[in-house]
């Protein structure tokens, strides 16, 4: 295994997803050159393409291809969910690893072929989950494998939010993001259970509807939930909708409850704020790691060392299945077994 | 509310059977209503009365004849005989929830009140806490809009006395523990529609533990999850809900109710029954509620339909529990007063 002791390249693959800002922060950290171009349909009004990449500092460049024919030695892709595909598989050909925002992709094919793209290729996958660097999370995780929980029976997750509504029109477009508030949200969730659990879901129940911002025209789901069995025995929950109203102090945030059979735990990730009120109303400073750069950090420590990141590319396609299993059941009104490609 | 006993100059004659556990939620409101109080138990009734300056009695045969109104607060598998003896007898009959362990049991004391003309009050004491009674009010004023996806969490440290684990005596933590949220959902967000729910229980650690994940699908379009606890030994007792619309959010934890600190050497994890944080007692707002209605003739904030309604929910999560498959809900036996309407007539 050698180790990369120059400036890393690093290629920017869309600025769709708004996280792309934060992760272009957290690149400053490091001695890295990043440049990148935009890609999808822009909302009118909003900041993105060249500009936006001037702001983010970011060499902005015209294409896919020539961001490409730079050899990145790592891609990021931040891309409408319909697009992850396409583009990282581009990235993985040019022989770039490759950070996917989350969902991994928008199907479960595309998904298992990237990943198997990415291995027989020779390069590194990871998916964009930076909830798995909360400390609170590695705190339950170690609670957890000391056995301090005993046996782990039952887990309540929420990811409560804001709708993406407003710059980024397609989070609300079945087709550019794979669907609404399921697709969205129930990944976070289901992948801090996939590393607490270290096993597939076995099967999926779903119900979800459409009563929050009904009056706006949003065509997807809004509100859900989800409830998955494991094979162990342990049940999940996960309530994804976007029920965080916009006037909220906050975005939303993330909640993790575990029952196992000697202690419970229960962690708020994004909890921790100094609260008030200034002239406009309620304030909301949030204080803690920067998990976006916790992310970074490991995605690059992982390139440097020739090693598989964690979170990786396959447990993107473990929690896109639940999601691709909440979706089947939704069509069927029954709990589905998860489709057995994706395990 | 107004003190109950304005009206009459006459103490109300109770009957309390059952000296356990949520005797002693209730004995403080029946004191503080000014009730002529006897008590009748397999075990304890003597300690409780000697506690609280009740009278004992060694039968219910002794019990009926000192009595007008019947508070049955024993475990959940004997409701339906002492329910229905004391309808029998001519008593209203006030029954801790659930009613019965099952719907048609239910519904067999509610026909026979009806056919006896005495009232009957399925005690959902959580209808007279002023976090729900208050989430009601905003619902019911518009505050939230129309109901959306709403959560309920309750869990506690596994109960001590070991019936609550026998599904033949208490139907479970469904039915027993859950039933609180069931209605609530209901009361809240309107009938219920369709019920998906997991169980798991272990027996793996120190004690049993059990928790249950209930999936409402309301008529309405609402979404509601309800998850409960028996947990750890050192669990606290906790609830909460969110309760979101199209128009906002309504949320409580009692976990992060910070009215009262208390710092005390004694050991005071677990129980599953709320700490005594000073504020008036919800036991003694529905008692008070009930003796309102026996004596005016009025409706309880809890109707017996309400108290079917609960246990047809819960039968039919535990439904779901066996089969793996959601259960829709029979259209017999709304509820009484769905928030939907409510809010429907006022937008």
């Amino acid at each position: 295994m050698s180790t990369v002791d120059r400036p890393l390249r690093i290629g920017v693959l869309s600025f769709a997803h708004p996280h792309i800002e934060a992760y272009a922060h957290a690149l400053r950290a490091h001695d890295v050159e990043v440049f990148g171009t935009d890609v999808g349909s822009f909302d009118a009004g909003t900041v993105r393409g060249r500009e936006l990449a001037e702001r983010m500092g970011v060499e902005y460049l015209d294409d896919v291809d020539a961001v490409l024919d730079r050899r990145p030695d790592a891609v990021i892709v931040t891309a409408e969910n319909a697009q992850h595909a396409e583009l990282a598989l581009r990235a993985i050909e040019a022989g770039a690893h490759v950070l996917c925002e989350k969902p991994l992709t928008t199907s479960i094919d595309s998904a298992v072929g990237l990943v198997a793209a990415a291995e027989e290729a020779g390069v590194r996958l990871m998916t964009a989950y930076p909830v798995r660097f909360a400390p609170s999370f590695r705190a339950l995780v170690q609670t957890a494998r000391r056995g301090d929980l005993g046996e782990i029976v039952a887990i309540t997750g929420t990811n409560n939010g804001r709708i993406p509504l407003g710059d980024r029109s397609w989070f609300t477009d079945a087709d550019r993001a794979g669907g609404g508030a399921l697709v969205d949200h129930v990944v976070h969730c289901a992948d801090l259970i996939d590393e607490l659990l270290g096993e597939p879901a076995a099967d999926v129940f779903a119900t979800a509807n459409r009563v929050l911002h009904a009056d706006r025209g949003v065509q997807v789901e809004t509100g859900g939930v989800v409830s998955i069995s494991y094979p162990s025995g342990v049940i999940a929950t996960i309530d994804c909708s976007w029920s965080q109203p916009d006037n909220a102090d906050t975005w939303g945030g993330l909640t993790l409850e575990v029952h196992g059979t000697e202690g419970s735990m229960r962690i708020d990730p994004f909890a921790d704020h100094v609260g008030g009120f200034d002239a406009d109303g309620g304030v909301w400073s949030p204080f803690g790691v920067d998990l976006d750069q916790l992310l970074i950090d490991e995605f690059l420590a992982a390139v440097r060392e020739s090693r598989d990141p964690r979170p990786d590319g396959r447990v993107g396609v473990r929690t896109l299945a639940i999601v691709d299993a909440a979706q089947r059941s939704l069509a069927v009104q029954a709990p589905v077994a998860l489709n057995p490609a994706a395990v | 509310m107004k003190a109950v006993m304005s009206s009459s100059t006459t103490p109300l004659r109770v009957g309390l059977i059952g000296a356990g556990g949520i005797s002693h939620a209730h004995v403080p409101g029946w004191l503080e209503i000014g009730a002529d109080v006897s008590v009748y138990s397999l075990a304890g009734a003597e300690g409780l009365a000697a506690q609280y300056g009740l009278t004992a009695v060694d039968s219910l045969d002794q019990l009926w004849d000192r009595v007008e109104v019947v508070d049955i607060v024993t475990p959940t598998a004997t409701h339906h005989e002492l329910a229905l003896e004391a309808i029998r007898r001519g008593k209203h009959v006030i029954c801790e929830k659930p009613l019965a362990l099952s719907a048609a049991e239910a519904v067999e004391i509610e026909h026979a009140a009806a056919i006896a003309g005495v009232r009957l009050f399925p005690a959902h004491v959580v209808r007279y806490f002023p976090q729900f009674a208050g989430a009601r009010a905003a619902i019911a004023s518009g505050r939230i809009g129309r109901p959306g996806v709403f959560r309920f969490r309750r869990q506690s440290a596994a109960p001590a006395a070991s019936w609550f684990f026998d599904e033949a005596i208490s139907g479970g933590i469904v039915m027993d523990q859950m039933i609180h949220d069931l209605d609530q959902a209901e009361w809240l967000a309107g009938p219920v529609g369709r019920v998906f729910a997991r169980l798991r229980r272990s027996d793996a650690g120190p004690s049993p533990v059990v928790t249950a994940q209930v999936v409402l699908d309301h008529e309405s379009g609402a979404i509601s999850h309800v998850h409960g606890a028996w947990g750890n030994s050192a669990l606290p007792f906790s609830y909460s809900f969110d309760l979101a619309g199209d128009r906002g959010v309504l949320r409580y934890d009692s976990a992060r109710d910070d009215g009262v600190r208390l710092a005390i050497g004694i050991q005071s994890s677990g129980g599953y029954l709320p700490v005594d944080d000073g504020s008036p007692s919800p036991y003694t707002a529905e008692l008070i509620d009930f003796v309102h209605a026996i004596r005016d003739g009025g409706e309880a904030r809890v109707s017996p339909a309400d108290g079917i309604r609960a246990v047809r929910i819960a039968e039919a999560a535990m439904r779901s529990i066996e089969s793996g498959l959601p259960v829709d809900m029979d259209a017999g036996g709304q509820p009484s007063d769905a928030l939907p309407t409510l809010i429907g007539a006022q937008r």
